[in-house]
C-alpha cells in the first residue's frame, strides 16, 4: 500500500477506505473496471459524466453492492461481511431514499438509532442546526422540495458524527445560498480530520470543495490527484494561454516560429496561444516582449480550471 | 435488539396505512358478518358446519392470504421498492437482525386483520351457539397461517415486484386447485397448515372437515414443528439476501 501510495495521485497516505482492483457488471454492461484507488482525511471530489461509474463506485464503498471482482475495504474491513464498521460511515445517497410519512426529524433519529445513538433525539437536533433545517423539523418531509430532502438527507448521515461520509451528488435541488453553505460544511468537515468522498458531475462545485479529484469515465479511473497536476500530466494536449500585449500581431508573427509553439489565434487586444511547455513559454515571452519591444499587461492559463481538464479527458477516452 | 425492535415498530406503522386499515379491517370481519347473517336459524352441527365453512372458505382461504402476502410483500420489498432499504441496511445491525425485524412486522402487521377476523368469526360463532370454545382454535389457526404466509412473502417480496401476482396466483391456483386435488401436499398451502392447529386445539365435534382438507396429522406439536422450519428457512433465505445480494 505504502509503495503504491507512492507511486500513483490515485493513493493516499494513510488511508481509510481503499479500492482494490474493483470491477462491477451488471449482466453485459460493465459499470465499473478495475479500479484501484484509495480515499483518506479530507475531501475527494469523485468526477464523471453521467453513466461514468459514480454511483455505482461510491455504492460499492458503503457496501450497497458487492464488486463483482476485487475488493473494497473501509477502516480495514470489508462492510458486507462486517456492518459494525458501518458506525463511522455516513451516506447521502443520489436517490431520494427517505420516508416520506417521517418529519425530518423522525427520520434522522430513526436513523441514529439504528446506528446505536444512545441519545437520538439530541443528535437530529444538533445535525438539523448543522443544515439549518431547524424550522422544518417537524414537517413531513413527504411535503419538503428537493432541496430541502437533500439537506434533509445530509442532516441523517452527519447525525452520528461519522468519520466517513460518502455524499452522492449531495447539493442536487439545493439553491446556491444553501450550496454555499453546505459546500463549506463539507470543507470543514474534511478540515476536521474526515474523510469526505463527494460526487458530482457539477465541476464548479467539486472545484470549490477541493483540490484532490479522481475523475472517471467509462467506468474507469481517468485521471487521480489535484487539478493543476492532472493538467500536468497530460503532455499530449497542448496548454491554451491568454496573452494580452498592446501590439499582438507583432508578438503573435514572432512566436509562430518558435518550437514551443503549437498554435496562435489573434483576438482583439490579445492573442490565444497553444503551447507544449508551459514553463518554456513562461521564460520566452519576457525575453521577446523586450526584443519586440512590446508590453506584456497579462499571462493567463486557459485551460487549467476543471473543466477544462475533464472535457479533456473525456474527449480523451471517447 | 433495539434496532431490530426500532426497525419492526417503524415497519409496522409503514404498511398499516390507513387505506388498508379501513380496506383489509372490512375484508378480515366481512366472514364473521356473513356467518351472523347466514345463521340466524341454524343450530347445533348444522351451526357448525357454516361457521367451519365460512371459516374457511372466506377467512383462511381468502382473507388470512389476501391481507398477509400484501403486507409481508411490502415489509421489506417497499424498502427497496422505495430506495429506503440502504437507510436500514447501511447501519451497524446484523442482515439477520433486519430480516428478523422485518418478518415480526409483517406477522404483527398482519396479524392485527388475521386475528381480529378469526376473533370476530369465534365471537360470532359464540352468540348463536353459546359455545365459546373455538376462540382460542381461531386465534391459533390464524396466527399460525399468518407467519407461515409471512415467511414466504417477505423474502418473496424483497426478491419480485411481481409478489402479490405471484401470491394470489399461489394462493387460487396452487392451493384452491392443486393442494385441494392433491392432499399429500397440504403442507405447503400456509392456510391448511394454520387449519391444523385449529384442529389440534377445536373440540371433538369438529374434526369432521379434517379429510375435506388432506390434513392428515391434526396435532399441535408437528404444526409447532413446521412452523418453525417455515420461520428458520425465511430467514435465512432473507439474511442471504440481505448479505449477498446488491440492495439497490
Amino acid at each position: 500500500m505504502i509503495d503504491t501510495a507512492a507511486q500513483s495521485p490515485a493513493f493516499v497516505a494513510g488511508p481509510t477506505v481503499v479500492v482494490t482492483n474493483a470491477s462491477k457488471w451488471f449482466g453485459q454492461k460493465v459499470a465499473v473496471s478495475d479500479i484501484s484507488c484509495s480515499f483518506g482525511p479530507g475531501v475527494t471530489g469523485l468526477l464523471g459524466p453521467n453513466g461514468a461509474g459514480k454511483t455505482t463506485l461510491l455504492r460499492m464503498l458503503t457496501g450497497l453492492i458487492g464488486p463483482s471482482e476485487g475488493s473494497v475495504s473501509v477502516l480495514d474491513s470489508d462492510l458486507r461481511e462486517d456492518p459494525s464498521g458501518y458506525r463511522q460511515v455516513g451516506l447521502v445517497p443520489e436517490e431520494d431514499a427517505v420516508y416520506g410519512g417521517m418529519t425530518a426529524r423522525q427520520f434522522i433519529a430513526y436513523g441514529s438509532k439504528l446506528s446505536g445513538n444512545p441519545d437520538p433525539g439530541a443528535a437530529a437536533q444538533r445535525a438539523l442546526a448543522e443544515v439549518e433545517m431547524l424550522d422544518a423539523a417537524d414537517r413531513q418531509i413527504g411535503g419538503f422540495s428537493k432541496g430541502m430532502r437533500q439537506r434533509t438527507k445530509v442532516a441523517a448521515a452527519l447525525a452520528n458524527d461519522p468519520s466517513i461520509l460518502i455524499l452522492d451528488e449531495p447539493l442536487n435541488g439545493t439553491d446556491p445560498v444553501q450550496r454555499a453553505k453546505l459546500i463549506g460544511l463539507f470543507r470543514q468537515l474534511g478540515a476536521t480530520g474526515r474523510t469526505v468522498i463527494v460526487s458530482s458531475h457539477v465541476l464548479q462545485e467539486v472545484e470549490r470543495m477541493t483540490d484532490r479529484v479522481l475523475a472517471m469515465v467509462d467506468g474507469k479511473l481517468a485521471a487521480a490527484g489535484d487539478i493543476s497536476a492532472i493538467r500536468k500530466a497530460m503532455t499530449d494536449i497542448p496548454y491554451r494561454v491568454f496573452i494580452e500585449v498592446d501590439d499582438p500581431r507583432k508578438l503573435g508573427s514572432a512566436l509562430v516560429g518558435e518550437d514551443v509553439i503549437d498554435g496562435i489565434t489573434i483576438d482583439g487586444g490579445g492573442l490565444h496561444a497553444e503551447a507544449h511547455d508551459l514553463a518554456q513559454l513562461g521564460t520566452l515571452l519576457p525575453r521577446l516582449s523586450r526584443d519586440l519591444d512590446v508590453r506584456l499587461t497579462t499571462f493567463r492559463p486557459e485551460d487549467e480550471s476543471l473543466e477544462s481538464v475533464f472535457r479533456y479527458l473525456v474527449r480523451g477516452r471517447k | 435488539m433495539t434496532a431490530a425492535l426500532t426497525i419492526t415498530g417503524v415497519t409496522v406503522r409503514q404498511v398499516l396505512g390507513i387505506k388498508r386499515l379501513v380496506g383489509f379491517g372490512l375484508l378480515s370481519l366481512f366472514p364473521a358478518f356473513i356467518f351472523m347473517v347466514s345463521s340466524g336459524n341454524q343450530s347445533g352441527n348444522a351451526l357448525l358446519e357454516s361457521f367451519i365453512g365460512i371459516g374457511v372458505g372466506l377467512l383462511y382461504f381468502v382473507a388470512v392470504p389476501v391481507v398477509t402476502l400484501i403486507l409481508s410483500a411490502s415489509a421489506l420489498g417497499d424498502e427497496r421498492r422505495d430506495q429506503t432499504l440502504s437507510f436500514i441496511a447501511l447501519r451497524p445491525i446484523r442482515r439477520s437482525a433486519i430480516a428478523a425485524s422485518k418478518l415480526t412486522a409483517a406477522v404483527t402487521a398482519a396479524f392485527v386483520f388475521t386475528g381480529a377476523g378469526a376473533l370476530a368469526m369465534s365471537v360470532a360463532y359464540g352468540i348463536r351457539s353459546s359455545d365459546w370454545n373455538y376462540v382460542i382454535p381461531m386465534l391459533a389457526s390464524a396466527a399460525v397461517a399468518t407467519i407461515v404466509y409471512a415467511a414466504v412473502f417477505v423474502p418473496l417480496g424483497y426478491l419480485s415486484e411481481r409478489s402479490t401476482l405471484i401470491g394470489l396466483a399461489y394462493v387460487f391456483i396452487w392451493e384452491g386447485a392443486i393442494v385441494s386435488a392433491i392432499g399429500t401436499l397440504a403442507n405447503t398451502s400456509p392456510w391448511r397448515i394454520g387449519f391444523t392447529a385449529f384442529l389440534a386445539l377445536a373440540p371433538e365435534e369438529a374434526q369432521f372437515v379434517e379429510a375435506d382438507l388432506g390434513i392428515a396429522d391434526p396435532r399441535l406439536g408437528p404444526t409447532l414443528i413446521t412452523v418453525a422450519v417455515f420461520i428458520a428457512l425465511s430467514l435465512v433465505v432473507t439474511t442471504w439476501i440481505l448479505r449477498k445480494r446488491d440492495l439497490v
